[in-house]
Protein backbone atom coordinates (compact mmCIF):
# COMPACT_ATOMS: atom_id res chain seq x y z
CA UNK A 1 0.00 0.00 0.00
CA UNK A 2 1.59 3.38 -1.05
CA UNK A 3 1.47 6.51 1.27
CA UNK A 4 -1.64 7.50 -1.01
CA UNK A 5 -3.79 4.47 -0.74
CA UNK A 6 -3.19 4.34 3.34
CA UNK A 7 -3.93 8.16 3.84
CA UNK A 8 -7.28 7.71 1.34
CA UNK A 9 -8.15 4.73 3.79
CA UNK A 10 -7.58 6.79 7.44
CA UNK A 11 -9.47 9.58 6.16
CA UNK A 12 -12.96 8.04 6.87
CA UNK A 13 -11.34 6.29 10.17
CA UNK A 14 -10.65 9.98 11.15
CA UNK A 15 -13.64 11.82 9.82
CA UNK A 16 -16.83 11.06 12.41
CA UNK A 17 -14.50 12.94 15.00
CA UNK A 18 -12.72 15.98 13.58
CA UNK A 19 -14.23 19.02 14.87
CA UNK A 20 -13.26 21.49 11.81
CA UNK A 21 -14.60 20.17 9.12
CA UNK A 22 -12.29 23.24 6.77
CA UNK A 23 -8.49 21.97 8.46
CA UNK A 24 -10.10 18.53 7.04
CA UNK A 25 -10.69 19.44 4.14
CA UNK A 26 -6.70 20.34 3.54
CA UNK A 27 -6.06 17.22 5.05
CA UNK A 28 -2.10 16.17 4.81
CA UNK A 29 1.10 13.95 6.13
CA UNK A 30 1.18 16.64 8.07
CA UNK A 31 -2.12 17.79 9.30
CA UNK A 32 -2.32 17.53 13.59
CA UNK A 33 -5.42 15.60 15.43
CA UNK A 34 -5.62 18.25 18.19
CA UNK A 35 -4.12 21.60 17.07
CA UNK A 36 -5.79 21.08 13.57
CA UNK A 37 -8.96 19.36 13.39
CA UNK A 38 -9.45 19.76 16.81
CA UNK A 39 -10.20 16.31 17.43
CA UNK A 40 -11.38 15.49 21.44
CA UNK A 41 -8.56 13.84 23.24
CA UNK A 42 -10.49 11.36 24.59
CA UNK A 43 -11.58 10.53 20.74
CA UNK A 44 -7.51 10.01 19.60
CA UNK A 45 -8.14 6.12 21.48
CA UNK A 46 -11.19 5.93 18.92
CA UNK A 47 -9.29 6.70 16.11
CA UNK A 48 -6.76 4.35 17.43
CA UNK A 49 -9.37 1.27 18.24
CA UNK A 50 -10.64 2.15 14.67
CA UNK A 51 -7.28 1.36 13.04
CA UNK A 52 -6.42 -1.41 15.03
CA UNK A 53 -9.95 -2.90 13.23
CA UNK A 54 -9.40 -1.67 9.76
CA UNK A 55 -5.89 -2.70 8.89
CA UNK A 56 -6.16 -5.72 11.64
CA UNK A 57 -3.43 -4.85 13.58
CA UNK A 58 -2.75 -3.83 17.29
CA UNK A 59 -1.11 -0.49 18.99
CA UNK A 60 1.18 -0.76 21.99
CA UNK A 61 0.98 1.92 24.48
CA UNK A 62 4.74 2.98 22.96
CA UNK A 63 3.13 3.06 19.76
CA UNK A 64 -0.24 5.73 20.70
CA UNK A 65 2.26 7.98 22.47
CA UNK A 66 3.30 9.19 18.99
CA UNK A 67 -0.24 9.02 17.74
CA UNK A 68 -0.77 13.21 17.55
CA UNK A 69 -0.48 13.42 13.42
CA UNK A 70 -1.42 12.21 10.43
CA UNK A 71 2.10 11.55 9.56
CA UNK A 72 2.68 9.42 12.53
CA UNK A 73 -0.56 7.37 12.62
CA UNK A 74 0.63 6.29 8.85
CA UNK A 75 3.98 5.45 10.02
CA UNK A 76 2.69 3.25 12.49
CA UNK A 77 0.40 1.51 10.26
CA UNK A 78 3.26 0.79 7.71
CA UNK A 79 5.52 -0.53 10.20
CA UNK A 80 3.10 -3.21 11.86
CA UNK A 81 1.23 -4.15 8.21
CA UNK A 82 4.61 -4.58 6.86
CA UNK A 83 5.39 -7.23 9.90
CA UNK B 1 1.36 25.85 38.39
CA UNK B 2 -1.89 24.31 37.49
CA UNK B 3 -3.58 22.24 34.67
CA UNK B 4 -7.14 21.21 34.36
CA UNK B 5 -9.55 19.41 32.66
CA UNK B 6 -13.61 19.69 32.06
CA UNK B 7 -15.83 16.63 31.06
CA UNK B 8 -19.24 17.76 29.44
CA UNK B 9 -21.28 14.60 30.54
CA UNK B 10 -23.91 14.96 27.74
CA UNK B 11 -20.89 15.35 25.19
CA UNK B 12 -18.46 12.56 26.38
CA UNK B 13 -22.33 10.38 26.62
CA UNK B 14 -22.74 11.45 22.86
CA UNK B 15 -19.26 11.18 21.43
CA UNK B 16 -17.93 7.88 23.31
CA UNK B 17 -18.58 4.81 23.59
CA UNK B 18 -16.19 3.19 26.17
CA UNK B 19 -18.15 0.21 26.17
CA UNK B 20 -16.24 -0.95 22.89
CA UNK B 21 -14.11 -3.96 23.18
CA UNK B 22 -10.51 -2.66 24.30
CA UNK B 23 -11.37 0.79 25.12
CA UNK B 24 -10.82 0.21 28.95
CA UNK B 25 -7.70 -1.54 28.38
CA UNK B 26 -6.08 1.23 26.25
CA UNK B 27 -6.29 4.13 28.79
CA UNK B 28 -6.76 2.31 31.96
CA UNK B 29 -4.80 0.73 34.43
CA UNK B 30 -6.31 -2.84 36.14
CA UNK B 31 -5.98 -1.09 39.31
CA UNK B 32 -8.10 2.19 37.62
CA UNK B 33 -10.52 -0.56 35.91
CA UNK B 34 -11.27 -1.27 39.08
CA UNK B 35 -12.40 1.87 40.89
CA UNK B 36 -14.44 1.80 37.23
CA UNK B 37 -16.10 -1.59 38.32
CA UNK B 38 -16.60 -0.82 41.71
CA UNK B 39 -18.38 2.25 41.10
CA UNK B 40 -21.79 3.33 41.56
CA UNK B 41 -21.64 5.18 38.13
CA UNK B 42 -19.44 3.35 36.22
CA UNK B 43 -19.44 5.77 33.89
CA UNK B 44 -18.77 9.18 35.76
CA UNK B 45 -16.23 7.20 37.44
CA UNK B 46 -14.32 6.82 34.10
CA UNK B 47 -14.67 10.39 33.29
CA UNK B 48 -13.81 11.33 36.71
CA UNK B 49 -10.40 9.22 35.88
CA UNK B 50 -9.88 10.46 32.41
CA UNK B 51 -10.70 14.25 33.76
CA UNK B 52 -7.29 13.58 36.27
CA UNK B 53 -5.36 12.24 33.39
CA UNK B 54 -6.29 15.31 31.44
CA UNK B 55 -5.02 18.05 33.99
CA UNK B 56 -2.34 15.90 35.17
CA UNK B 57 -0.69 16.00 31.65
CA UNK B 58 -1.58 19.27 31.69
CA UNK B 59 0.66 20.52 34.47
CA UNK B 60 3.44 17.91 33.57
CA UNK B 61 3.84 19.35 29.97
CA UNK B 62 3.62 22.98 32.00
CA UNK B 63 6.88 22.05 33.70
CA UNK B 64 8.52 19.11 30.81
CA UNK B 65 7.50 20.34 27.61
CA UNK B 66 6.54 17.89 25.25
CA UNK B 67 3.79 16.22 23.06
CA UNK B 68 2.59 12.93 23.58
CA UNK B 69 -0.30 10.44 23.83
CA UNK B 70 -0.21 8.62 26.87
CA UNK B 71 -3.02 8.27 29.35
CA UNK B 72 -2.25 4.82 30.04
CA UNK B 73 0.64 5.97 31.56
CA UNK B 74 -1.00 9.04 34.18
CA UNK B 75 -1.82 6.72 36.99
CA UNK B 76 -4.56 7.67 39.27
CA UNK B 77 -5.29 7.11 42.86
CA UNK B 78 -9.05 8.25 44.38
CA UNK B 79 -10.25 9.43 47.42
CA UNK B 80 -13.47 11.57 47.88
CA UNK B 81 -13.60 14.24 45.58
CA UNK B 82 -8.92 14.28 46.09
CA UNK B 83 -6.50 12.27 43.66
CA UNK B 84 -3.09 11.44 43.27
CA UNK B 85 -1.84 11.25 39.60
CA UNK B 86 1.86 9.44 39.30
CA UNK B 87 3.30 9.45 35.87
CA UNK B 88 6.90 8.12 35.82
CA UNK B 89 8.90 10.34 38.75
CA UNK B 90 5.77 13.05 38.08
CA UNK B 91 3.52 13.04 41.11
CA UNK B 92 0.63 15.60 41.16
CA UNK B 93 -2.73 16.34 43.27
CA UNK B 94 -5.71 16.86 42.05
CA UNK B 95 -8.95 18.02 42.80
CA UNK B 96 -12.19 17.46 41.15
CA UNK B 97 -15.27 18.90 41.13
CA UNK B 98 -18.73 16.77 39.87
CA UNK B 99 -22.32 18.27 38.87
CA UNK B 100 -25.03 16.36 36.83
CA UNK B 101 -23.83 18.32 33.58
CA UNK B 102 -20.02 18.31 34.21
CA UNK B 103 -16.54 16.91 35.79
CA UNK B 104 -13.74 19.25 36.36
CA UNK B 105 -10.35 18.35 37.64
CA UNK B 106 -7.17 20.22 38.85
CA UNK B 107 -3.98 19.49 39.06
CA UNK B 108 -0.95 21.14 41.13
CA UNK B 109 2.18 20.13 42.73
CA UNK B 110 0.43 20.64 46.64
CA UNK B 111 -2.55 19.74 47.38
CA UNK B 112 -4.94 23.07 46.88
CA UNK B 113 -8.65 23.89 46.58
CA UNK B 114 -10.26 24.29 43.29
CA UNK B 115 -9.70 27.60 41.84
CA UNK B 116 -11.78 27.41 38.12
CA UNK B 117 -14.27 29.68 36.48
CA UNK B 118 -16.72 27.38 34.84
CA UNK B 119 -18.75 28.67 32.17
CA UNK B 120 -21.59 27.58 30.11
CA UNK B 121 -21.25 29.20 26.07
CA UNK B 122 -23.45 31.41 24.78
CA UNK B 123 -21.82 30.23 21.28
CA UNK B 124 -22.35 27.10 19.88
CA UNK B 125 -19.05 26.05 17.23
CA UNK B 126 -16.05 25.49 18.09
CA UNK B 127 -14.04 28.07 17.36
CA UNK B 128 -16.34 30.35 18.63
CA UNK B 129 -16.37 28.90 21.63
CA UNK B 130 -12.51 29.14 22.44
CA UNK B 131 -13.14 33.09 21.69
CA UNK B 132 -15.59 33.10 24.38
CA UNK B 133 -13.16 30.92 26.75
CA UNK B 134 -10.23 33.94 25.92
CA UNK B 135 -12.12 36.63 26.25
CA UNK B 136 -13.51 35.72 29.64
CA UNK B 137 -10.15 34.83 30.81
CA UNK B 138 -8.16 37.53 29.83
CA UNK B 139 -11.54 40.30 31.01
CA UNK B 140 -10.22 38.76 34.58
CA UNK B 141 -6.74 40.13 34.43
CA UNK B 142 -5.21 43.28 33.77
CA UNK B 143 -5.39 44.78 30.50
CA UNK B 144 -1.36 43.81 29.99
CA UNK B 145 -1.67 40.41 29.73
CA UNK B 146 -1.64 38.60 27.10
CA UNK B 147 -2.70 34.70 25.91
CA UNK B 148 0.73 32.57 24.56
CA UNK B 149 1.20 29.70 23.67
CA UNK B 150 4.92 27.40 23.17
CA UNK B 151 5.34 25.28 20.31
CA UNK B 152 4.36 22.76 22.47
CA UNK B 153 0.77 24.71 22.71
CA UNK B 154 0.93 24.93 26.18
CA UNK B 155 -0.18 28.42 27.47
CA UNK B 156 0.68 31.16 29.56
CA UNK B 157 -0.25 34.26 30.33
CA UNK B 158 2.14 37.19 30.22
CA UNK B 159 2.31 41.30 30.46
CA UNK B 160 6.37 40.91 29.09
CA UNK B 161 7.36 41.20 33.16
CA UNK B 162 5.69 38.91 34.80
CA UNK B 163 4.43 34.66 33.46
CA UNK B 164 1.58 33.39 34.43
CA UNK B 165 0.47 29.43 34.30
CA UNK B 166 -2.58 29.03 32.71
CA UNK B 167 -4.78 25.77 32.08
CA UNK B 168 -7.89 26.39 29.85
CA UNK B 169 -10.22 23.59 28.78
CA UNK B 170 -13.38 23.17 26.61
CA UNK B 171 -15.74 20.40 26.12
CA UNK B 172 -19.28 20.22 24.53
CA UNK B 173 -21.36 23.40 25.93
CA UNK B 174 -18.70 23.82 29.17
CA UNK B 175 -15.42 25.73 29.58
CA UNK B 176 -13.39 26.48 32.20
CA UNK B 177 -10.02 28.83 33.03
CA UNK B 178 -7.71 28.98 35.96
CA UNK B 179 -4.49 30.93 36.80
CA UNK B 180 -1.70 30.21 38.77
CA UNK B 181 1.76 31.41 40.09
CA UNK B 182 4.38 30.27 37.39
CA UNK B 183 7.92 28.76 37.31
CA UNK B 184 10.26 27.86 34.86
CA UNK B 185 11.71 24.66 34.65
CA UNK B 186 14.93 24.52 36.46
CA UNK B 187 13.75 26.53 39.49
CA UNK B 188 14.63 24.89 42.86
CA UNK B 189 11.25 25.47 44.11
CA UNK B 190 10.02 22.37 42.07
CA UNK B 191 7.87 20.44 44.33
CA UNK B 192 8.86 22.37 47.32
CA UNK B 193 7.28 24.90 47.91
CA UNK B 194 3.50 26.04 47.65
CA UNK B 195 2.95 27.20 44.24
Amino acid sequence: MDREQLITKLKPIIKPYVQDEEAFKNLSEDTDFVNDLKINSANLVDIILDIEDEFDIRLENEDMEQMLDVKSAMNIVTSKIGK
Amino acid sequence: MVGNDLVDLNEARRTSNWQRPRYLDKIFTSNEQGYIKDAENSFRMIWRLWSMKEAAYKLYTQIYPNRFYNPLGFECEVTDQSGLVKFKDFLCYVETKETLHYILSEARLNPQSLGSTIIKFRCTGQREQSEELKARLLHGVDDSYQLKKNKMGVPSLTNGKQLLSVSLTHHGSYGAFVTDHCFRNGDESIGNEAV
